[in-house]
């Protein structure tokens, strides 16, 4: 989220936009990535266990984090015109679960979702916090197609490091020390 | 069980804690672009001087990336040679260190359990328990992916 973690409001729904798949971009996509026959081969794939090609279920995840990165953006953009200064995103430090419920066939437009479920401040990292966050993808019949369940972290705003952890950062960031420090 | 598939390993020979070592790849810069710009344009995957001052401390691949080229490393070396019927999804998904440009990671899949799917007569659920580690050994990602196989003969039968 491109909102400061104080800022985040649980369980409030965005609507993260569309996506849909061409048959193209599924064997691309399982080519490079995912190459077995029901994601690359539409004609083998008529055989398979789908009855034809689908995505590759990496690919519809893929496709939702471009989405959410594309809607942190345009929140920063919004905030940034209210005269507001944009919250700071991290990494994730992983997936709780994924499942997906449906395949995705060429032709199908898939609705992303994404709520944040939880939030809490981050042990390991002061400074950040954790967020729960749940993306989900719905087909063009309204049919639940995917739902994962995220950790990420989003930096506080109020935070104020104590005067041990910033004397420690400060020397960390000496030449050697440092090196010796961040290598673990 | 298709043409395809006929001359492949079944969910009847598959075995819980059978091993496979999956490969490596080596992740260049440029594959971190290539995908970062597709799935992931974050400052910190498309820019080398925004990466130094993010948490990661430098360039790294996108986590989705990783486990994408880990994915490949698991159709080339075991999906590919069994009955695979697609995936269910996957579970306890942990990017333990970042992917760094240049890293060489390499994965090992263990088989942590097998069971008879409950909706489809003719097919199991087997688990694959995923470990990715860089050249220095050092855990990268980790995770367990579920995953249908055809089975030869039904449930029960």
């Amino acid at each position: 989220m491109t909102r400061w973690y104080e800022d985040i409001v649980l369980d409030e729904p965005f609507l993260l936009g569309s996506h849909s798949f061409t048959e193209e971009e599924i064997v691309r996509f399982g080519k490079l990535y995912d190459p077995q026959y029901f994601h690359v081969d539409a004609e083998a794939a008529k055989a398979g266990p789908f009855g034809g090609l689908v995505a590759s279920g990496w690919h519809t995840v893929a496709v939702g984090h471009r989405k959410m990165v594309d809607a942190m953006d345009a929140e920063a953009d919004r905030l940034r015109d209210l005269g507001q200064k944009p919250g700071v995103a991290g990494p994730s430090p992983g997936v709780n679960k994924a499942e997906f419920k449906l395949p995705v066939r060429p032709g199908d437009t898939i609705t992303y979702d994404f709520l944040v479920k939880d939030k809490r401040p981050s042990n390991s990292l002061p400074g950040w916090g954790v967020l729960i966050s749940i993306i989900s993808g719905a087909n063009q019949r309204g049919e639940l197609v995917y739902r994962a369940e995220i950790a990420s972290f989003t930096k506080l705003r109020d935070y104020r490091m104590p005067f041990a952890l910033k004397a420690a950062l400060a020397l960390s960031k000496l030449p050697g020390l440092g090196w010796m420090a961040r290598r673990r | 069980m298709n043409a395809l598939t006929a001359p492949r390993r079944y969910f009847e020979d598959l075995a819980v804690g059978e091993t496979v070592a999956l490969g490596s790849v080596t992740v260049t810069r440029e594959m971190i672009f290539e995908w970062a710009r597709e799935f992931d344009p974050l400052p910190f995957h498309l820019d080398e001087e925004a990466a130094r001052k993010s948490l990661l401390g430098g360039l790294a691949s996108s986590g989705w990336q990783t486990g994408a080229l880990t994915l490949r490393m698991l159709g080339d070396r075991f999906l590919n040679g069994i009955a695979s019927a697609g995936g269910l999804g996957f579970s306890d998904l942990k990017w333990k260190r970042p992917c760094m440009a240049n890293d060489t990671i390499s994965a090992t899949g263990t088989i942590a359990s097998l069971r008879r799917s409950a909706h489809h007569p003719d097919r199991g659920i087997m688990v694959v328990d995923l470990v990715v580690i860089n050249q220095k050994g050092e855990e990268v990602m980790t995770m367990s992916l579920a995953n249908l196989v055809e089975a030869r003969a039904e449930r029960g039968a």
